[in-house]
C-alpha cells in the first residue's frame, strides 16, 4: 500500500518525497519480522514482569475511612451470636425435612431484633444457553412452566432501616446456608453475621439500610443469591410470572405458622426491598482447616473477569490486618508454588535488580525472588480465573447489577472450646462491622479506584495500564505483518506481470491487473467470512445438542465434532466453491489469505481484550505465533533450509496445542495430571462457560477456533 | 460489505436481494432478544422508534407533538407511519407492518440504485466511446456496477440494522435515492420531489442541490469535459456531437420550480397538521432547530454530544457555529474540482454530512456505503480498502462492546465509547480521502491515455 503510495507520489516529482509518516510505516513493514520476534518476546517478558511492577494498594476513597472509629461489637452481642448457633445446630431444629424450622428460628431472632422479616421464595433456574447474555443488560429472567413442589428454596430476608438514612441506599450481607444439611462452619457464619445484625439494630451512625440474607444454598449458593437479585431488582408485574410455589402446602404451612406465632410484627408475606446496594459482603466460614492461623481468604472475580472496585477489598484487607490480626488470602494456583524454573526466574530478577540499584541507587523495583514466585502464583490464579469467566462465588451474582461484591471465607484454626469460638465471633464481627461501617460513609457508590486490575497479593494489584502493555506488545505485530504479506501479494504479483510482458503489453496487463488488484484481497476476506461464520454455527450446535435427552458427555461432544466437521464442510461446498476454481491458481493467494486472517485475529483479540482481559492474553499467547508462523508446508519443504525446518516444526507443535479441546486437554493435563482425562471433560468444561454466561466460550467458538482452522488451511495449502 | 461483488459471477442478483429480504424477515421475528431499536447505534432522536410512536401517541390525545421534547421529525412522517405503531396483529410481533414498511423501504432503494447505477455505467461506456478509449480499457472487465451497489445496500449490516431496528432511517435514505435517481434519469419532478422530501426528513440533505444541479444541467458522470476537447484536438475535427452537452440551464430552471411546488406543498400539508399546535414554526423549532443547536447530549456514534457536553455554555453558539460552517466550506472546493462527476459529488457529500452530522447513526452510513458501490469500475485500484474494511467491522463490534463497558457494567467511562467514535469518523475520513484521490486519479489516468504519455503502472 505505501509502496504505492511512494511510487504515485514519484509519478508527479521527479524527486520522490516521502511523508515521515509513510516512510516509518514503509520501516516497520520492511523489517516486520524482526519487529515481531522482538515485540513478542517483550510480550512474554512483559508478562513475567507484571509481579515486580506491581504497586502497592491504598485506599483511594477517602469517605472510607476504614478503622477509623473503635468497633463497638461487644460480648453481650458474641453471646447473642453464640446463642443463634448453638440453637441451629440444636438436633431438634433439623427434624423437618426441608428444614424450614431453621428458617423459622432465623426469621424469628431477626423479628425479635425488630427488623423486617421476609421468606422469599425461588425456583432454582435450570442450565439455559444464551451465550450473549454477558452483554445484554440482566432481564427478569424466562419464565418457567414445569415448576413443581418439590424444588423450591427459601430465603431469609431480613432488613434494617437505617435511622438517619432515607432509604435509598442498602449495604447487603449474605450468608449462604444449607439447612438440610449445615456444617458448623455455616452456623458459625450466620452466628457472626447474626452479631453484627444485632449490633446494626441499636446503633446510631448508621445511613443505609442493612439487608441480611440468608441464601439457601440447596441448590447452590450463587443460584439462591441470583434468583433473589433478579427478584430485587426486576420485579414482575404480569400475573403469568408469579410461579404456583404458594400452592405448595409446606410453603404455606410456614407462613400460617408465622402469622400466628407473631401477629401483627414487622413480618410480611410480600417481598421487601430497602434502596440501591451499595456494596455486598459474602460471608462464610470453612469447616476444615489446616492453617496454623485465622486466614481470611478474599474471593472477587465475578463473571467474565468482572472485578469489584478495588476499594473494596483494600478496606477489608486493611481492617483484617491491621485491625483484627487475620491473614489474609487470595487463591493461588499452588501448583507454580514449587516450580523451580519460576524461582530461578525470580532470582534473576532479584539479582539484576541489585545490580541496577549498585548503578543507581534510585532504581528500587526489584522484589525477593520468594515473594516473585508467590505473586506469579497469585498472579496466574487471578488470570485463570477471569479468564474462565465463572464467577468464584455467590458475589458475582451482584456484579451483574453493578454492585461490587466480594466472598469472605473465615478458616479458623480449629478447636472446639468455646473461648476459641468467641474469638472467631468477635473478630470476624468486627471485621465485617468495620466494612459495613466503611461503606456506609460512603456518599457515591464506589468509583474512584480501579475496577480493571489483576491481584498479586492481598495487598498488591497491577492496574490497567500496566497489563495491558503486555497485551499491545504481544498483538502490535498482527498489523504489522498483516499489511507487509497484503503489499508483498500486491507487489510481487505485479512485478512478475511486468516482466513476463513485452513492454508494449504493458498498458493492456496493467489494466487488467490494476482492476483486480486492489480488491483481491476480497476472496481472501470471503474465505476468512465464511470460516468465522462457521465459528458462529459450531457456537450455537450445542444449544441443539443439549436438547438431546439422556446423552452422556462424550457422546455429546463426538456429536458435536461430527456435526461441525459436516457443517464446515457443507458451507465449504456450497459458499466458497467457485473460489476454490476460479482463484486457487493465483500465486501467494495463502499470503492474502494469512493477511486477512491476522487482521481477523487482531480485530477478535483486540475485542475480547475489552470484554474479558485474561481471555484476550492467554488467546494471544496461543494464537499470535501460531497465525505469525503459518505458511504452508509445502514451501518450507521446497526450501529446505534449516530456518525453514525450524519454522516447520513450530507449526506443526503449535497446529497441534493451539487446537481448543488439544489446548484443554493439555492444560488440565499439566494441573490435574493425564491420568483421568476424558473426552467427554471437554463437554462438561463447555457446558459449565455456556451456563455462566461466559465470554470466553464465544470467544473460542468465533475466534480461536475459525483461527485455527483458516492456519491449518494455510499449512496444508497447495502453492 | 463489498464481499457480495464477486459472488454475482456465480449467483445471480435476485437470489441475493431474495435472500436478503428473508433475512431480514427472519431477524424482525426476534426484535425481543435483539433489542436493536434501543441501540444508540440504531436510533437517534431523529429517527428513533419510539420516539416516533410518543409523538403520534401526543398528536392522538390532541397536544403537539412535539411538547416534552421527545419527537422531532416530520409531522408528515406521524401521519403516515403514525397509524403503524399502534396497529398490531394477534399472535406476530408487534411492530411487524412498521417493520415490513422499512424493508420495502429498502428494497425499493436498492431497486433505484441498481437503475441508477446502470445509468451510470452506460454513461461512463458511452464517453469512453466517444473518447475512443475503448480498446485501452477492457470493457468487457467492466463489473455491473448498479447491480453490485443495490446489493450492497441491501446485504450491509448497517442496512439490515437500521432496517430490523425500526428506525425510520431507511425512509429518509429512500428519498435521498429518489432524488439523485430522478436526477440521473431527468425525471425532473421526481428529483424535486425527492429532495424536497429529504430536505423535509432532515436538514443535511439539502446540500445535494448542488450535486443534483450539475446532473441535470450536464449529465451523468464522465471524464472531464477538457479530455473531449483535448481528444478532438488531437484528430483536428472538432465533433461537436461527440462533446458532452455544455450546462444547459433549461431543466434547472424547471427543477427551481418543481422544487418550489412540492416544497410549498409539504409546508402547507404540515402546516395543516399542526394547525392547532403551534403551526410550523413550532415544526422548524423542533426540527432543524433540534439538530442545529444539538440539544440532545445522549452519546451516539458521532463525535458532537462529547464535544458539546464538555464545553462551556458561554462558547456553545461559537462552536455550533464553527461546525456547521465545516460542511459548508467542503461543499464549494468539492463542487469544483468533481464538478464533472455529480453522483460521485453527492457520494462525498452524503459521506461528509453523516460525519458530521449532529445525530448520525448507521443508517447514514448504510446510505453512503451503498452509494460507493457505484463506482466500483472507477475506484478499482483504490488504496488502504483492506485497511478499511477491518477498520470499519472493527469499529462496528467494538462500539457496542465500549457502550456496554460504560453502561451497563460500569466499569468504562465515556471516554471509552468516545475513543471508538473518534476512530469511525477517521475512517469515514479516510474513506473519503482516498476516494476522492482514487478517482482523480482515475481521471488522470484517463488523461495520460489521451494524451499518450507513458502510462505509470503504479497510479
Amino acid at each position: 500500500m505505501a509502496e504505492t503510495k511512494e511510487k504515485s507520489l514519484s509519478d508527479e516529482k521527479p524527486k520522490p518525497r516521502v511523508r515521515p509518516i509513510v516512510r516509518l510505516g514503509i520501516f516497520l513493514i520492511s523489517h516486520s519480522f524482526h519487529f515481531s520476534v522482538v515485540c513478542c518476546t517483550a510480550g512474554v517478558l512483559a508478562l513475567f514482569l507484571l509481579p515486580v511492577l506491581a504497586k502497592n494498594t491504598y485506599i483511594s476513597e477517602n469517605a472510607l475511612m476504614p478503622g477509623s472509629a473503635s468497633p463497638m461489637l461487644s460480648n453481650q452481642h458474641v453471646s447473642d451470636g453464640n446463642r443463634l448457633v448453638k440453637d441451629l445446630t440444636n438436633p431438634n431444629s433439623k427434624s423437618s425435612e426441608t428444614g424450614i424450622e431453621s428458617h423459622k428460628i432465623i426469621a424469628q431472632y431477626m423479628l425479635d431484633l425488630g427488623a423486617e422479616v421476609s421468606f422469599h421464595k425461588f425456583h432454582p433456574q435450570m442450565n439455559q444457553f444464551h451465550p450473549l447474555h454477558f452483554f445484554s443488560s440482566p432481564d427478569s429472567g424466562k419464565i418457567q412452566e414445569n415448576y413443581s413442589c418439590s424444588s423450591y428454596g427459601i430465603n431469609t430476608v431480613g432488613i434494617i432501616r437505617a435511622p438517619h438514612g432515607d432509604g435509598k441506599e442498602a449495604i447487603v450481607l449474605v450468608t449462604p446456608y444449607n439447612a438440610l444439611k449445615s456444617g458448623f462452619g455455616e452456623a458459625l457464619s450466620l452466628g457472626i453475621a447474626y452479631s453484627v445484625f444485632s449490633l446494626l439494630t441499636q446503633v446510631t451512625w448508621l445511613a443505609k439500610d442493612i439487608i441480611w440474607l440468608v441464601a439457601d444454598s440447596q441448590y447452590g449458593e450463587y443460584a439462591a443469591v441470583a434468583a433473589w437479585l433478579r427478584e430485587y431488582q426486576t420485579p414482575k408485574f404480569s400475573s403469568l410470572s408469579t410461579p404456583n410455589a404458594e400452592m405448595c402446602p409446606d410453603v404455606n404451612n410456614l407462613f400460617e405458622l408465622k402469622g400466628h406465632s407473631i401477629s401483627g410484627s414487622k413480618f410480611s408475606n410480600s417481598f421487601r426491598r430497602a434502596g440501591t446496594m451499595a456494596s455486598a459482603l459474602v460471608l462464610k466460614v470453612r469447616d476444615q482447616n489446616e492453617q496454623f492461623e485465622d486466614t481470611i481468604s478474599i474471593y472477587a472475580e465475578a463473571s467474565n473477569g468482572q472485578m469489584p472496585n478495588l476499594d473494596l477489598i483494600n478496606v477489608v484487607n486493611y481492617l483484617a490486618v491491621h485491625r483484627q490480626g487475620l491473614r489474609v488470602n487470595v487463591e493461588k494456583l499452588w501448583s507454580l508454588l514449587n516450580s523451580s524454573w519460576l524461582k530461578s526466574l525470580g532470582e534473576i530478577f532479584e539479582s539484576l535488580a541489585k545490580v541496577a540499584k549498585s548503578l543507581y541507587p534510585k532504581w528500587k523495583f526489584g522484589i525477593p525472588a520468594t515473594e516473585y514466585v508467590e505473586g506469579t502464583a497469585t498472579l496466574a490464579s487471578s488470570l485463570y480465573y477471569q479468564a474462565l469467566g465463572v464467577p468464584t462465588g455467590p458475589h458475582g451474582a451482584f456484579r451483574d447489577y453493578q454492585v461490587d461484591a466480594i466472598t469472605l471465607e473465615i478458616s479458623p484454626k480449629f478447636s472446639l472450646d468455646k473461648v476459641w469460638r468467641n474469638d472467631i465471633l468477635l473478630r470476624g464481627g468486627r471485621l465485617i462491622e468495620g466494612v459495613i461501617r466503611s461503606v456506609n460513609n460512603l456518599l457515591e457508590k464506589f468509583h474512584q479506584s480501579f475496577f480493571l486490575y489483576l491481584l498479586t497479593s492481598p495487598s498488591k494489584f497491577v492496574s490497567v495500564g500496566v497489563y495491558m502493555i503486555a497485551f499491545a506488545l504481544l498483538i502490535a505485530p498482527l498489523p504489522m505483518v498483516a499489511a507487509s504479506l497484503y503489499v508483498d501479494a500486491n507487489s510481487s504479483s505485479n512485478c512478475s506481470k511486468g516482466d513476463s510482458s513485452t513492454p508494449s503489453a504493458i498498458t493492456d496487463t496493467d489494466e487488467h491487473s490494476i482492476a483486480i488488484r486492489s480488491w483481491r484481497w476480497l476472496n481472501s476476506a470471503k474465505l476468512v467470512f465464511i470460516v468465522h461464520l462457521w465459528g458462529a454455527i459450531v457456537s450455537l450446535l450445542p444449544y441443539f445438542i443439549s436438547q438431546i435427552p439422556d446423552c452422556s458427555p462424550t457422546t455429546s461432544f463426538m456429536i458435536w465434532v461430527l456435526l461441525s466437521i459436516l457443517s464446515l464442510l457443507t458451507l465449504n461446498s456450497v459458499l466458497a466453491s467457485p473460489l476454490a476454481c476460479a482463484k486457487a491458481t493465483q500465486e501467494k493467494e495463502w499470503a492474502l489469505v494469512k493477511s486477512v486472517t491476522i487482521s481477523s485475529v487482531f480485530i477478535g483479540l483486540g475485542l475480547m481484550s475489552v470484554i474479558n482481559f485474561a481471555t484476550a492474553e492467554i488467546g494471544a499467547l496461543l494464537m499470535v505465533p501460531m497465525c505469525l508462523l503459518a505458511q504452508p508446508l509445502k514451501l518450507d519443504v521446497r526450501a529446505g533450509t534449516l530456518r525453514s525446518f525450524c519454522r516447520m516444526i513450530c507449526n506443526l507443535v503449535l497446529g497441534h496445542i493451539a487446537f481448543p479441546p488439544a489446548a484443554f486437554f493439555l492444560l488440565k493435563g499439566m494441573l490435574d495430571g493425564f491420568g483421568n482425562a476424558n473426552v467427554g471433560d471437554f463437554w462438561m468444561w463447555v457446558e459449565s462457560l455456556w451456563a455462566w454466561n461466559s465470554a470466553t466460550y464465544l470467544f473460542i467458538g468465533m475466534v480461536q477456533l475459525p483461527c485455527w482452522v483458516l492456519c491449518i488451511s494455510i499449512l496444508f495449502h497447495t502453492c | 460489505m463489498e464481499k457480495v461483488k464477486k459472488k454475482i459471477g456465480s449467483f445471480s442478483f435476485w437470489n441475493w436481494v431474495t435472500a436478503s429480504i428473508i433475512f431480514r424477515l427472519i431477524l424482525i421475528y426476534f426484535p425481543k432478544n435483539l433489542n436493536l431499536s434501543s441501540r444508540p447505534e440504531v436510533s437517534t432522536p431523529l429517527t428513533s422508534f419510539r420516539r416516533l410512536a410518543e409523538g403520534y401517541w401526543l398528536k392522538q390525545s390532541f397536544m403537539s407533538p412535539y411538547a416534552g421534547s421527545m419527537y422531532h421529525g416530520s409531522p408528515l412522517l406521524l401521519s403516515l407511519l403514525g397509524p403503524l405503531t399502534i396497529n398490531r396483529i394477534e399472535g406476530q410481533p408487534n411492530h411487524l407492518l412498521y417493520s415490513l414498511v422499512s424493508v420495502i423501504a429498502d428494497v425499493v432503494s436498492a431497486m433505484l440504485i441498481r437503475a441508477t447505477g446502470q445509468n451510470l455505467r452506460l454513461a461512463y461506456l458511452r464517453s469512453l466511446e466517444s473518447l475512443d478509449l475503448v480498446k485501452q480499457i477492457e470493457v468487457s472487465e467492466f463489473l455491473f456496477s448498479g447491480d453490485i451497489a443495490a446489493l450492497i445496500y441491501l446485504c450491509n449490516p448497517f442496512t439490515i440494522v437500521a432496517c430490523v431496528g425500526l428506525s425510520t432511517s431507511p425512509i429518509e435514505n429512500m428519498a435521498v435515492i429518489l432524488c439523485l435517481y430522478g436526477a440521473c434519469s431527468r425525471l425532473i419532478p421526481l428529483a424535486a420531489f425527492g429532495w424536497v422530501i429529504a430536505t423535509h426528513l432532515s436538514l443535511y440533505s439539502a446540500i445535494l442541490i448542488i450535486p443534483v444541479i450539475f446532473l441535470l444541467g450536464c449529465g451523468p458522470d464522465s471524464p472531464p469535459r477538457k479530455l473531449f476537447l483535448q481528444r478532438h484536438q488531437q484528430k483536428e475535427v472538432l465533433n461537436q456531437s461527440k462533446l458532452p452537452p455544455r450546462f444547459s440551464w433549461g431543466p434547472v430552471i424547471h427543477f427551481a420550480f418543481w422544487a418550489f411546488l412540492w416544497s410549498v406543498y409539504v409546508l402547507v400539508l404540515c402546516g395543516i397538521s399542526l394547525k392547532q399546535f403551534g403551526g410550523l414554526w413550532e415544526m422548524f423549532k423542533s426540527t432543524y432547530g433540534f439538530i442545529l443547536t444539538v440539544e440532545d447530549l445522549s452519546p451516539n456514534i458521532g463525535v458532537l454530544w462529547y464535544f458539546f457536553a464538555e464545553v462551556f455554555e458561554f462558547f456553545r453558539n461559537f462552536f455550533l457555529i464553527v461546525f456547521h460552517v465545516n460542511i459548508l466550506f467542503m461543499i464549494l472546493p468539492l463542487a469544483i474540482r468533481l464538478r464533472h462527476r455529480p453522483c460521485y459529488l453527492a457520494f462525498v457529500y452524503v459521506a461528509i454530512c453523516s460525519m458530521l452530522k449532529s445525530y448520525p447513526s448507521v443508517g447514514d452510513s448504510a446510505l453512503y456505503l451503498g452509494l460507493l458501490g457505484w463506482f466500483v469500475n472507477e475506484l478499482a485500484d483504490m488504496q488502504f480498502s483492506l485497511f478499511l474494511f477491518c477498520g470499519y467491522v472493527g469499529v462496528s463490534l467494538l462500539s457496542p462492546v465500549m457502550h456496554n463497558l460504560w453502561i451497563w457494567r460500569g466499569t468504562g467511562n465515556a471516554n471509552f465509547y468516545f475513543a471508538t467514535a473518534m476512530v469511525y469518523a477517521c475512517l469515514q475520513i479516510v474513506l473519503v480521502v482516498e476516494g476522492v484521490s482514487a478517482m482523480l486519479n482515475h481521471d488522470r489516468k484517463l488523461r495520460n491515455l489521451i494524451t499518450g504519455k507513458p502510462q505509470d503502472a503504479k497510479s
